[in-house]
């Protein structure tokens, strides 16, 4: 378990530093992927089928389709300055290292034990990394892997606190996530028809 | 067996629609009939219906509280089938409809219109917190496809900011769902897990750190799909763009939904975080909600987004009257949601037909409506009379139990500026109004748009408003529903 943490917080991290959107969604996948091995390890405490079922359901959504979808979509996306851009990143890294730090404080506050401490500090860093590269990444595609890595974390925090939520519940939260995603691919593609970018910061016309 | 037929018939009929196997004359009465079907269902599942009895099926539970909520959803959910023709036919019409470059969009309008209703139906009927997660983030999701309906830049730009501010907003609300689980399991062991009932029951047991930090999160988290301010970010801008139809659905049916969840939250966690730390959030926030909507009315142009903004107002209005936590606020809450559908409901229909009538949004551009569609005005005059609260109609009844109960509650400095604030959004709203209405035309008109069926239909829900929160305590079943209803609304404070 604590292999799957170190490289998860890796992966986040190179994930505040990609802008190209194909490297993203990778890193999007490679997390989805920890997860679901997450999910085994948490899961054999509490019996086989507890186990296998999530876990089969994260690699089904998070590692194949929600990815694949995404691919796909940056495959009809003709235009290059879409797929290279040079803001400077090194702002949403140190965010994600002093959300570390924040997870860390709030553990210590919790009292929980050593290893708990660990994967509650990467899922606190997760999901506040998400929400920070939702606001601060303009375009579309790497803000859907923000909101993806925020729900990943959020899963994650239900995983180790509770051992994974009620079943029909979980079945629930996926379809939502695949549903969620479909939807946003759409906005995007027709985003990409009527405004020819998929850069948000075109859409500014509705205030007040 | 209703249950099946409510929760079944919508679904059923939005595949049929999506298919567009059917011609368009038989689309429309099959939507009908399936809209007269289901409200049928819920008018006889609340005949025989004892409030001391929920309905248990598997995973849904029908109490007082929801049935209540079946019968605003289900009264909408007419009034859509019931203009959506007139609406649609205007919106495709070769002169001035907005629409009128695409075709065969109306199946697909249908079908996802009914899936809206639908999954709204599920929200009230489920009966474990996290299903309720579940559907609501469900309902974000099916919306979000008719705000961005018309596929216009700012449509597309108001459907991309509704769906990223209430999913990042419906996450948080999962974090607390999280937690709320893990206080039962702390608590209480792993039966039931989330189911509404058994966790009110046991709801003392809860640790009170865990269940404060579960309410912060869900409130914030459901708060942003309610609008309640400052997470309001997206309301007026969904609202405004979507398709006027989906504007009423939205306003009157898909925010108390959001609400309704947040309350049946609230009334687990109640006993262990105690009264006075929720009944602030909720007042405050209210509050604040309805003041921030006053200054943005009185500078609005843009017609639907002054209807957005008021709809703000009276959200924030009911999350105050339920704050009071006392019997008389709570049934005049939940007679507000209803009154607060209906009016608003209708006064969108209404704004859609103006906008179509004159070709634009923009209210300083439309003026002398009196001569130009004196039908059209008459009913927007009605609507907004309606909608402030005026006493012959059903809104005066709710907000004036609302205000006089912070009164009774010793909170007079609160209603007082409950009042103050109301007073500008009825300046700010008649202004606009007024201007609308009087003066010398400016602009070519469509001529009058509203039929005859859509009057009818519009004059039966602003009459239904005003009789039924005028005598609801005389007609048999709503009087006893209301009551228990807001019982089930205080939990633990009767």
């Amino acid at each position: 378990m604590e292999y799957i943490v170190v490289l998860l917080l890796f992966v986040v991290v190179m994930q505040t530093r990609v802008m190209e959107l194909r490297r993203s969604v990778v890193c999007l996948m490679i997390q989805s992927g920890l997860i679901a091995s997450a999910c085994i390890v948490v899961g054999l405490n509490h019996g086989l089928w507890h186990a296998l079922v999530p876990c089969l359901l994260t690699i089904g959504v998070k590692v194949i389709f929600i990815p694949g979808t995404m691919l796909r979509l940056i495959d009809k996306i003709t235009d290059d300055r879409e797929i290279f851009s040079n803001i400077n990143v090194n702002y949403a890294t140190l965010a994600a290292a002093a959300f570390l730090v924040l997870g860390y404080i709030l553990a210590g506050r919790f009292m929980l034990a050593p290893i708990a401490r660990d994967i509650f500090a990467a899922t606190i860093m997760m999901i506040m990394t998400g929400l920070a590269l939702m606001v601060m990444r303009r375009r579309a595609i790497l803000q859907m892997c923000g909101l993806i890595t925020l729900e990943n974390g959020i899963y994650l925090l239900g995983l180790i606190i509770t051992q994974g939520l009620p079943l029909v519940v979980e079945l629930g939260v996926f379809l939502d996530v695949l549903i969620a995603v479909v939807v946003l691919v759409i906005l995007t593609n027709r985003m990409s028809l009527s405004f020819m970018t998929t850069d948000t910061t075109v859409m500014k016309k509705l205030k007040g | 067996m209703e249950l099946y037929y409510i929760l079944a018939l919508p679904p059923i009929f939005a595949m049929v629609a999506a298919s567009n196997v059917l011609s368009l004359s038989v689309l429309h009465w099959a939507d009908r009939l399936t809209a007269c079907a289901v409200f049928g269902c819920i008018l006889s599942l609340g005949a025989h219906f004892v409030p001391a009895e929920p309905l248990r099926l598997n995973y849904f539970m029908v109490d007082a509280f929801s049935l209540w909520m079946l019968f605003i959803i289900g009264l909408l959910y007419m009034a859509f089938a019931w203009t959506s023709k007139a609406y649609l036919e205007r919106d495709t019409n070769i002169r001035y409809g907005y629409l009128r470059r695409f075709t065969h969009l109306e199946g697909r309008f249908y079908a996802l219109s009914h899936l809206f209703v639908w999954t709204m139906m599920l929200v009230v009927t489920v009966d474990s917190l996290g299903l309720m997660w579940v559907t609501i983030e469900a309902t974000t999701l099916v919306s979000a496809l008719l705000v961005a309906f018309k596929f216009t830049r700012t449509s597309l730009e108001a459907a991309w900011k509704y769906v990223m501010v209430c999913t990042v907003g419906i996450c948080l609300a999962l974090l607390g769902t999280i937690i709320v689980y893990y206080g039962q399991l702390q608590a209480l062991g792993d039966t039931a897990p989330l189911n509404w009932e058994f966790l009110s029951e046991h709801a003392v047991m809860l640790d009170p750190d865990v269940a404060k930090m579960a309410f912060c999160f869900l409130f914030v988290g459901y708060g942003t799909k309610i609008g309640l301010a400052p997470m309001h970010a997206w309301l007026p801008d969904a609202h405004s763009e979507a398709p006027a139809l989906t504007s009423g659905l939205l306003s009157g049916a898909l925010c108390i939904c959001a609400l309704y969840v947040l309350l049946r939250a609230t009334a687990v966690l109640m006993p262990a975080v105690g009264i006075d730390f929720i009944s602030n959030m909720y007042i405050y926030f209210g509050l604040f909600t309805i003041a921030l909507a006053v200054p943005f009315v009185v500078v609005q142009r843009d017609v639907k987004r002054m209807l957005a903004y008021s709809s703000m107002e009276n959200f924030g209005l009911l999350a105050a009257g339920f704050g009071l936590f006392m019997p008389l606020a709570a049934e005049a809450s939940l007679l507000h949601m209803f009154n607060h559908a209906l009016v608003k409901y209708m006064l969108f229909y209404t704004a859609g037909t103006i906008m179509e009538t004159y070709a634009t949004k923009n209210m300083m551009r439309i003026h002398g409506m009196m001569q130009q569609a004196p039908r059209t005005a008459m009913f927007w005059l009605l609507g907004i009379v309606g909608i402030l609260g005026m006493p012959p109609m059903g809104v005066f009844f709710s907000k004036f139990f609302i205000i006089a109960s912070f009164f009774e509650n010793n909170h007079p400095y609160l209603g007082i500026m409950a009042l103050l604030f109301l007073a500008g959004m009825l300046f700010g709203i008649l202004y606009h109004a007024m201007r609308m209405l009087g003066g010398r035309p400016s602009r070519k008109s469509a001529g009058e748009l509203l039929g005859r069926l859509d009057m009818t239909v519009l004059i039966i829900m602003l009459a239904g408003s005003g009789l039924i929160s005028a005598f609801a305590y005389e007609i048999p079943y709503v009087g006893t529903i209301l009551t228990a209803a807001a019982q089930i609304v205080l939990g633990g404070v009767h």
